[in-house]
């Protein structure tokens, strides 16, 4: 089940949602709008390798505005911090903004029970795009979860700003598979 | 509903959920993280027709090209006679721009087989064969069912889409 806009005021009230800074008029019939904050990443290196750190550079978005040319990837962030102990947000694009072409996360739309902090976008532009900071760019619903909850406790969480990949950090225990034929 | 990790372990012990390998370290707060595969096919164009080729991932890695697609495979045979799936990334490999399916995240209550992956990168991207890749969610049903018995499901290997066969 997902919750619907109203359902989601009344969970941000009783505190079972977080969404801060909230403000009534991003709510949606199903979702929330979230809006973008002013700093983004960029990877540096010419090839992404996840069993090693991937260097990357943090800078700001502009008012005027940060002009994404076709193929750009970066990764920026929410101005809300968000997350619930109680229902699974999922992320998603506004309209709007995947009609000019935009991904705003690459097949990641998930974010773990548990999980709170500022989300990081995955800006993927398929067309030049100029971003703004502050500008409606996602939305969040938040559905309802079957089974005991165990919270999210990774290496993502309490985030602020935009979090580039940690991926590399247990890459190679995590990849291993144990033999057994 | 969306099952959490514990009641996704409950439903592979009952039988409802097939994961297999199963591992008990690759359950997340809300899904299973899967790993790939090691075959792949990859495209080219060339004079203007599609050509395709099956490779093998090395173990040393093997280099995408940004914004192509390759088809590649789940390590896992993963399905479900109850639950309907959403195939999905990982948020630690979307962030490095890494795409695991092009918009067709459904997967069909019924449908048990290793997944084909629609891999398609943002940059030039080094995979590995057995790495843990993405995500699979489970999801409860309102509803009779009807089970997918579609022939895609009948594979365990990448496999390509059935409408190049009739075009």
């Amino acid at each position: 089940m997902i919750l619907s806009g109203k359902e989601i005021q009344k969970q941000v009230n009783k505190g079972r949602i977080i969404l801060t800074p909230f403000n009534e008029e991003n709510i949606t019939t199903n979702s929330y709008d979230l809006t973008l904050g002013n700093s983004y990443i960029k990877y540096t290196g010419k090839i992404i390798d996840p069993a090693k750190e991937n260097k990357y550079v943090v800078k700001k978005i502009s008012k005027k505005g940060l002009l994404l040319k076709k193929g750009d990837f970066v990764l920026g962030h929410s101005i809300e911090t968000l997350g619930s102990e109680h229902y699974v947000p999922i992320i998603h694009a506004r309209s709007g903004i995947a009609r000019v072409g935009l991904f705003v996360h690459v097949t990641s739309d998930l974010i773990d029970i548990g999980s709170i902090g500022n989300v990081t976008f995955q800006l993927y532009a398929t067309l030049p795009i100029k971003i703004y900071p502050s500008m409606p760019i996602g939305q969040v619903s938040f559905w309802v979860p079957k089974g005991k909850i165990k919270l999210y406790k990774g290496k993502y969480q309490n985030s602020v700003g935009p979090r580039a990949s940690e991926v590399h950090k247990d890459f190679a225990e995590k990849n291993l598979i144990k033999k057994t034929n | 509903m969306i099952l959490t990790g514990s009641e996704i372990t409950n439903q592979v012990k009952k039988g409802k959920i097939i994961i297999s390998p199963f591992n008990d370290g690759q359950v997340n707060p809300n899904s299973y993280n899967y790993r790939l595969g090691n075959e792949m096919i990859c495209f080219d164009v060339k004079k203007d027709k599609k050509v395709s080729r099956k490779i093998k991932i090395p173990a040393k890695g093997f280099i995408l090209s940004p914004h192509k697609v390759y088809l590649a495979s789940t390590y896992e045979i993963l399905g479900s006679t109850k639950y309907a799936m959403s195939l999905i990334g990982r948020s630690s490999i979307g962030r490095l721009g890494l795409f695991l399916q092009v918009s067709a995240n459904l997967g069909h209550t019924g449908s048990i087989h290793k997944w084909t992956l629609e891999l398609v990168s943002t940059k030039k991207f080094k995979i590995y064969p057995n790495m843990i890749i993405g995500q699979i969610t489970f999801w409860t049903n309102k509803g009779d069912i009807s089970l997918y018995k579609e022939s895609y499901s009948k594979y365990n290997c990448p496999k390509k889409s059935k409408l190049e066969e009739e075009c």
